[in-house]
């Protein structure tokens, strides 16, 4: 709950955050019966998971019976297809991002990127295209640049455009419109193009006490190794708990939006572009299959499932949650609004270019 | 949430990924095959990271943690976080909607949801009505009824079945006989039932409706999985105006061990 910080260059004449040794803390040192009573509450703690344990299996064996509601299962399947689905990508990203913390020191990201942010920008935009991955992974990666000195436009620039436009997706995209080439292409263009405009705006705009990221102060005796566990499981549990938040809101939409209305609209030329963006943020499908998911919504324009196709990646429920999780409420309600009118936009003229 | 929590929040849902791939299959239910290994390498990440966290902690690093630490009420201290007051944070600590990752273990440990069936197919009726056009793909087909010899039996996927039944101007299906595998879905006007498959581009949530029309012989249980022998029935006027395809059934044949669920 105390894990909310602001930004490193605000503190002014404070402090720095972390050092154990500044005198004003040392009012802060916990009561001598400390020590007791934390290892009363690990006890605690491993009581209860234990309980938690053997809760679980009582309730295998009764539930499994119990459990027939096909809703039910139905929204379960869909919950946990998504949690699993993305839990590879967000360890991995994760991972990367803990490494890049730990081992790669800040000199190196200064040399590959350009001080000035303006010009970073659209360098991490393409960068972007190096990551293999979705927006899960992306999320952390992001929030360890920052930290590292990276400028926030050009490490958003990169959160945005790293899912939508990896090789991966590319491939998967070019499957699903194998025979349309140019759907490849405006995916790509659209995307890039609505990632570097962020950055750029961010560049303009942006204040940096919008983001709430966490200086993670590190003592500089502390071992690399350590730093990465930590850094890895921060990210994991603000991460991975606002993936679940994610998760459960998709996958209720999922099961309880009826989809016929959805086919009403179909006909109309902006209302339906606009319907298949709103979809695209609802579902929260992983950015690697969207493009299988936008080729089945057979009656749409191609503006249209270009829309879903570039608005999910940059947009949608479960990246909402995570970048919550790593940057703050503060900083989501900007740059989501922000994201989905720029999106929208790029879809549009790229749409009127190509499609 | 403590680090002893954390670490075993980890520890459960390492076991849960790894517990829905190596002992069983019931990955197969949410994910495309594929991602089995993945899941396997990040469930021993997570496992390790759970174990490691909570051995560190045992060794007594928690006492260097309390120097950081602030005392006193939590929520204040979050309170001023949000504002913009504080600065300072303890950083072995983790927000409350970290208990949520609980919930997939759950989910694995409690319900083990099955694959989606007959209700996700009902649900999504009027999604599924036709596969994607051919929007210059006709002619790329993948079910090798071209080299089939006539009259032989081609087994297809539902998808190749009704990708072919939908797109192809030259009605090749046209009088063959094919066999095809899926779970029954009872027609919501009971007029007949739908042999029905999901196709999966990822996971569950993406899964997509492939099903075609059967109105002979008696209506199955929903959820029955079956394989059928038999003819599309060739609609009259353009293939793109039909709502459904109907298929005639000469053979057909419970299936006791149901296959991946998914194509």
């Amino acid at each position: 709950m105390s894990e909310r910080t602001t930004p490193q260059h605000t503190h002014g004449g404070e402090p720095p955050p972390g050092d154990p040794f500044v005198p004003a803390r040392e009012a802060e040192l916990p009561p001598d019966d400390w020590g007791r009573r934390r290892g009363g509450r690990r006890t605690g703690t491993v009581w209860l998971f234990a309980a938690l344990i053997t809760a679980m299996a009582v309730g295998h064996a009764w539930f499994s019976d119990q459990l027939t509601g096909s809703a039910f299962l139905t929204w379960a399947t869909i919950f946990t297809a998504i949690c699993f689905q993305a839990l590879p990508f967000l360890v991995f990203g994760v991972a990367l991002s803990a490494a890049l913390t730990a081992f790669v020191p800040t000199s190196a990201y200064q040399r590959f990127i350009p001080r000035k942010a303006s010009r970073a920008v659209p360098v991490a935009g393409l960068s972007g295209a190096l990551l293999p991955g979705c927006e899960c992974a992306s999320v952390p990666i992001a929030g360890s640049l920052i930290r590292r000195g990276v400028a926030p436009a050009a490490a958003l620039t990169f959160l945005l455009a790293a899912p939508a436009i990896n090789p991966v997706v590319m491939i998967a995209t070019a499957v699903a419109f194998a025979g349309q080439p140019e759907m490849v292409l405006a995916r790509f263009a659209a995307s890039l193009l609505a990632a570097v405009v962020i950055g750029w705006i961010w560049v303009r705009f942006g204040r940096t006490e919008w983001l709430r990221l966490p200086s993670r102060p590190t003592d500089p005796g502390e071992s690399k190794w350590r730093v990465f566990r930590e850094s890895m499981v921060h990210d994991m549990m603000h991460a991975g708990g606002y993936l679940v938040v994610g998760g459960l809101a998709a996958a209720t939409i999922n099961v309880m939006v009826p989809r016929e209305w959805l086919l009403t609209v179909a006909g109309m030329p902006v209302v339906s572009v606009l319907v298949l963006a709103l979809l695209a943020i609802l579902l929260s499908i992983c950015s690697e299959a969207d493009a299988f998911v936008a080729l089945s919504l057979t009656d749409f324009s191609p503006t249209a499932k270009l829309a879903f196709m570039v608005v999910g990646p940059i947009v949608d429920l479960k990246l909402i949650a995570m970048q919550a999780g790593v940057f703050g409420w503060r900083f989501v309600a900007r740059f989501v609004p922000l994201c989905l009118i720029v999106a929208l936009a790029a879809t549009f003229l790229i749409g009127g270019l190509i499609l | 949430m403590n680090r002893i929590a954390q670490g075993l929040v980890l520890v459960l849902l390492g076991a849960a990924a790894l517990t829905a791939t190596v002992p069983t299959n019931m990955y197969l239910n949410w994910v495309k095959p594929a991602f089995g290994p993945f899941l396997i390498a990040a469930g021993v990440t997570m496992a390790v990271l759970g174990v490691w966290l909570v051995i560190a902690e045992l060794r007594g690093e928690a006492e260097e943690h309390a120097h950081h630490a602030h005392t006193g009420d939590d929520e204040a201290v979050a309170e001023a976080y949000v504002h913009g007051g504080d600065h300072g944070h303890d950083h072995s600590r983790a927000p409350r909607v970290a208990w949520l990752l609980l919930l997939p273990v759950l989910a694995v440990f409690v319900v083990a949801p099955p694959a989606l069936g007959s209700y996700a197919v009902q649900s999504t009726a009027s999604e599924s009505a036709a596969p994607p056009r051919p929007e210059g793909r006709s002619g790329q087909f993948d079910d090798g009824l071209e080299e089939a010899a006539e009259g032989e039996v081609v087994p297809l996927e539902l998808r190749q079945f009704v990708m072919r039944a939908w797109i192809d101007e030259d009605r090749a299906l046209a009088g063959r006989t094919v066999e095809l595998t899926g779970f029954a879905v009872p027609a919501d006007d009971g007029e007949g039932w739908y042999l029905a498959r999901l196709q999966m581009a990822c996971c569950a949530a993406d899964a997509v409706v492939n099903k075609v029309l059967i109105t002979d012989g008696a209506v199955p249980e929903a959820d029955s999985w079956w394989t059928v022998r038999g003819t599309w029935v060739e609609p009259e006027g353009e293939l793109y105006d039909v709502n459904e395809h109907r298929f005639t059934v000469t053979e057909l044949e419970e299936v006791t061990d149901p296959p991946d669920p998914y194509e």
